[in-house]
């Protein structure tokens, strides 16, 4: 085989192997955004919809939601919703940015609501039958949630319309 | 009771058969419109199922379930509980965090790629599966997918510190937008609500 072919050879090896590996390039996160969330504090469970990304941030041992407007980079206020003796377990956002639902613990309870940013106002939602709510979906559209719930030692998912 | 008594609880009487059934409805915290359903059935009877997610119309619902052991992705329309098979996600077990896009044309989720958990998007409209590899030593644990499907966000893991970051996905993925948004914009033509900061 001519240099020429083995190069080829060699180079059609790479190609197989990078395409049977599920090669890609390695994701870089968005900087100027990545740097807001490192100094907002320790973050997890992120939602991200619209021109929002909601999370749970943590800082001197103390966790609250976040919701970050992505263009402008900063934190929106959200007055009524976060407390000093809640811990916030789950979140998530719509598309508008309207609507954010929430898992949190409460006085020894584990509860899930919904805040109205155009209301400032927070509503819980009742869990029927009963059951320990852990995790919250909305849909961007913030029109239906699912909810992972725990029932008699069991995991299920409830849906509920919201009007 | 005579009659000019009996008069006066009339008005009382109305007024009780008028507010009491909203009142009732506001003190329970469901407030009007509120309507429940069932998650659809797997079709194995009742098993757990862990991790929703809806596409951002709502119209289906991912969640994970056990199929043989392992935990599965699964895919359904939330009203007819049809399941929509997911041609690439059959393999790499255990599945965690799906999240999909607008119309539920992408599905991202994390996957078990040899000894570590590996970020994926499967494109349900051309079939392929998208790996998101991390640079360095960065370990996903949760995902996020935006409704367009042009950012990720990502609860990452690095040396025992968690964080999230957001990743850029334009140059992977075509947007999956609501009928009707504009190109470069987020919301909806005509959409209400709190839009801005």
């Amino acid at each position: 085989m001519t240099r020429r072919g083995r190069a080829a050879a060699a180079a059609a090896c790479l190609l197989a192997a990078a395409a049977l590996a599920g090669c890609a390039p390695p994701l870089r996160p968005l900087g100027p955004l990545s740097q807001v969330l490192q100094q907002a504090g320790v973050n997890h469970a992120p939602s991200l919809s619209g021109r929002w990304l909601a999370l749970i941030s943590g800082r001197q041992g103390r966790e609250q939601v976040l919701m970050i407007h992505l263009q402008s980079r900063r934190p929106v206020p959200l007055p009524g919703l976060n407390r000093p003796d809640a811990q916030p377990v789950s979140v998530s956002v719509d598309d508008a940015g309207e609507q954010l639902a929430l898992v949190r613990q409460l006085d020894g309870r584990t509860e899930l609501a919904l805040y109205r940013r155009s209301t400032q106002s927070l509503q819980r939602l009742p869990i029927d039958p009963p059951g320990v709510p852990q995790q919250v979906a909305l849909s961007a559209d913030g029109r239906v949630l699912a909810v992972q719930v725990s029932r008699g030692g069991l995991w299920g998912v409830d849906l509920i319309e919201l009007p | 009771m005579n009659s000019q008594g009996r008069g006066q609880t009339r008005p009382l009487r109305w007024a009780i058969l008028v507010f009491a059934p909203p009142l009732a409805v506001w003190l329970s915290g469901c407030g009007p419109g509120l309507r429940r359903r069932p998650a659809p059935s797997t079709g194995l009877g009742p098993e757990a199922r862990q991790e929703p997610a809806l596409s951002g119309d709502g119209r289906l619902l991912a969640s994970l379930v056990e199929r043989d052991g392992r935990t599965t992705v699964l895919l359904q329309e939330r009203l007819s509980g049809r399941v929509i098979p997911l041609r690439q996600l059959q393999r790499h077990q255990p599945h965690s965090s799906p999240s999909l896009s607008w119309n539920g044309r992408y599905l991202a989720l994390l996957v078990q790629r040899g000894t570590r958990r590996l970020a994926v998007v499967e494109d349900r409209a051309t079939g392929r599966l998208h790996p998101l590899p991390l640079p360095g030593d960065l370990e996903p644990q949760r995902l996020s997918l935006s409704s367009d499907g042009q950012r990720l966000a990502l609860q990452l893991v690095q040396a025992g510190q968690r964080r999230v970051d957001l990743f850029d996905l334009s140059g992977l993925l075509e947007p999956d937008r609501a009928p009707g948004q504009r190109l470069g914009g987020s919301a909806p033509e005509g959409a209400g609500g709190a839009a801005g900061p």
